[in-house]
């Protein structure tokens, strides 16, 4: 896909569902108002999956994928919701859940670059044991100690958001472009073995990236807590999906060797904006259609999946890859 | 066709396996529960996922898979809610149901040819367009859809209560025997061994991989069949949630070979079995219901990493022939 197709598809859609949402403005500073609050909750909402982004992105660069994804930040967020609460929340639960969370990913990371499983496999097992983990830590209750910690609730505004992911994209994006680590994983993308004959550590590599899924993992379990300020066993099943939908339109290619960070935020933001769209849509829908219209989301994920895959496929294929 | 030594192996260690759990049910039995009523429940209990197994075993004969076929079984579902609540005639309750799941698994194979997309990525968008396209069926088929369709009438609960073993039974039978003798399920291992000598022998891969679809189409709308009538109600959010986990589950355990080309019938039943003796065992042995799907999770973890780690000596010294 050309770079500017996902900024304007972005764009229009924001435009289509203002329209049918109903808001009216009077004047340019009314619209500024409004536009701004919008983008601002935008990044809030969308934050965790911003960060779930970046990691995803890595995985497939180096041709796998991570199902997993929901159930490990169900489950951190799960480990850090049976600490106490108040300010010793900041010592005890946030490095635990840090701990935790890096220990799931680089378990992911052992058992596709030691063990050999196919990545997709891999994680559908671990996808499995994490959530059963999450009914053995929570069991059927739910739990929000998040409320009492003081300066948590933050992260989950925008300023606290905003913090994490442009220190992610901004400064993280900076310094994965010029690092030698990057081309490494691309290589190991496009050709395993090849790679390995270039003399890189082909399992170190992989065990990093993963370990390093498990780190944002982390970022966007604080992300969802802030903002939610509950968890249960349950929470953000499918969320995997959502991630994976966002990285294929923003270009990443899913057979490994090639990825963009830019995209990927893109295609999170095109993601998201269909999200809070079809909430906004509610009063619409019930009017002009003879279906739920939150119906549609599950439609148009699947649709925009295909659609994203097949253009980046027809895009490599005329390139001659 | 003979078995190949691991594929043997692995057979052998399956039959020990149930055997041995089948003990572990009867020391665990309590006052009142007998062997014979666990057997005889075994059957209708089993037989969606052994049914929908042996269709997935013929998909990974080609190196293909299916995500979808929990969504697949949930439309077949709701098309026969709405026409149970439109009082159609059970046999043309029945018909639509298997006839939908067909269909839909066809639509599958047919736009992973025409597309090019690899059938695990579409099969993926599957999963979450086919849920809601059975949402938004409900909404317009069924009115004041409130979120599940009620089939508590008995007429309509024969093949899952009544014929499921015997369905089961026939199956079975059919497809060991269709396994031995046939053509189609040899040029399925053909097409997952290397697609490129299955074109230079004359044998056509699209044609070959369609016709694994078509196959897995009539299992699985069997499998859907029995799912769907064997439940007092169909709520398309949340019906048959984690399904084809549970059968791919059983398909890896039985030996088949995730890259394709490798497997075979019996192993996949035998799975299936497995799987299900062991969630018996530990609901007989009191385990907390919590510690279940982590422990199953871990088992398939356990079990396919043990498995890839065997084969990987093999793949290692292949890459350097």
């Amino acid at each position: 896909m050309k770079g500017w197709v996902l900024p304007v598809l972005l764009v229009l859609e924001m435009g289509l569902f203002t329209a049918i949402s109903g808001a009216m403005f009077d004047s340019p500073t009314a619209f500024f108002h409004y536009f701004s609050g919008y983008l601002g909750d935008l990044i809030a909402q969308s934050a965790p999956v911003l960060l779930l982004g970046f990691g995803m992105t890595l995985v497939m660069i180096t041709a796998g994928i991570d199902l997993s994804v929901g159930s490990m930040v169900a489950l951190v967020a799960a480990v850090m919701a049976v600490c106490p609460g108040g300010p010793g929340f900041w010592f005890t639960a946030v490095p635990l859940g840090l701990l935790v969370a890096v220990l799931l990913g680089l378990t992911n990371g052992v058992l596709v670059a030691w063990l050999d499983i196919p990545p997709i496999i891999a994680t559908l097992g671990t996808m499995i044991f994490y959530r059963g983990l999450c009914f053995v830590v929570l069991g059927d209750a739910e739990k929000s100690p998040f409320i009492d910690v003081p300066g948590y609730e933050g992260l989950g505004q925008f300023l606290g958001a905003a913090l994490l992911v442009a220190l992610a994209y901004l400064v993280g994006g900076y310094y994965f472009d010029r690092s030698r680590w990057r081309r490494e994983i691309l290589m190991l993308g496009g050709n395993r073995i090849a790679a390995r004959y270039a003399g890189i550590p082909t399992g170190r590599r992989l065990c990093q990236v993963y370990g390093l899924m498990g780190l944002f993992a982390f970022a966007a379990a604080l992300c969802f807590t802030a903002r939610n300020s509950s968890v249960s066993a349950s929470s953000l099943t499918g969320l995997e999906l959502r991630v994976i939908v966002a990285v294929v339109l923003g270009g990443t290619l899913v057979q490994g060797g090639s990825g963009s960070l830019t995209g990927t935020f893109f295609g999170v933001l095109v993601v998201a904006v269909l999200d809070e769209g079809l909430r906004g849509a509610v009063t619409w829908g019930e009017r002009h259609l003879p279906f739920k219209i939150s119906h549609l989301q599950y439609l148009l994920l699947g649709a925009l999946l295909v659609l994203g895959v097949w253009l980046n496929g027809r895009v490599s294929r005329t390139r001659g890859r | 066709m003979p078995l190949s030594r691991s594929l043997a192996r692995r057979l052998i260690v399956l039959s020990a396996g149930n055997v041995l759990l089948l003990l572990g049910i009867t020391l665990c039995l309590k006052q009142g529960a007998s062997m014979a009523d666990i057997l005889r429940r075994c059957g209708s209990d089993v037989a969606p996922t052994v049914l929908a197994g042996l269709g997935m075993t013929g998909l990974i004969f080609t190196g293909a898979i299916d995500l979808s076929i929990a969504s697949i079984v949930v439309v077949a579902g709701t098309i026969f809610g709405i026409l149970v609540q439109r009082g159609a005639s059970p046999s043309t309750c029945y018909g639509a149901c298997v006839c939908t799941a067909w269909v839909l698994s066809m639509l599958n194979g047919w736009l992973v040819r025409a597309l090019r997309i690899p059938a695990i990525i579409l099969t993926l968008a599957g999963l979450t367009f086919y849920r809601g396209m059975a949402l938004v069926a409900a909404d317009l088929g069924v009115p004041n859809f409130s979120g599940n369709i009620s089939v508590a009438d008995d007429a309509f609960h024969a093949p899952g209560k009544r014929w499921a073993g015997w369905i089961l039974l026939v199956v079975i039978v059919a497809a060991l025997l269709w396994e031995r003798s046939a053509r189609t399920s040899r040029s399925w291992l053909a097409l997952g061994s290397s697609p490129e000598a299955c074109r230079l022998m004359g044998l056509r891969p699209s044609k070959i991989l369609q016709s694994a679809f078509c196959a897995s189409g009539i299992f699985l709308g069997l499998a859907a069949l029995v799912f769907v009538t064997r439940i007092q109600a169909i709520e398309p959010a949340r019906l048959a949630l984690g399904f084809e986990l549970q059968v791919i589950g059983a398909v890896v355990l039985g030996g088949a070979s995730i890259f394709g080309g490798e497997g075979c019938f019996g192993g996949t039943i035998l799975g299936a079995l497995f799987l299900y003796f062991t969630s018996q065992l530990l609901t007989y042995a009191g385990l907390n219901p919590y510690f279940q799907e982590a422990v199953v999770g871990a088992l398939i973890l356990a079990v396919i990493g043990l498995d890839c780690a065997l084969q990987r000596q093999r793949k290692s010294l292949e890459e350097l022939a």
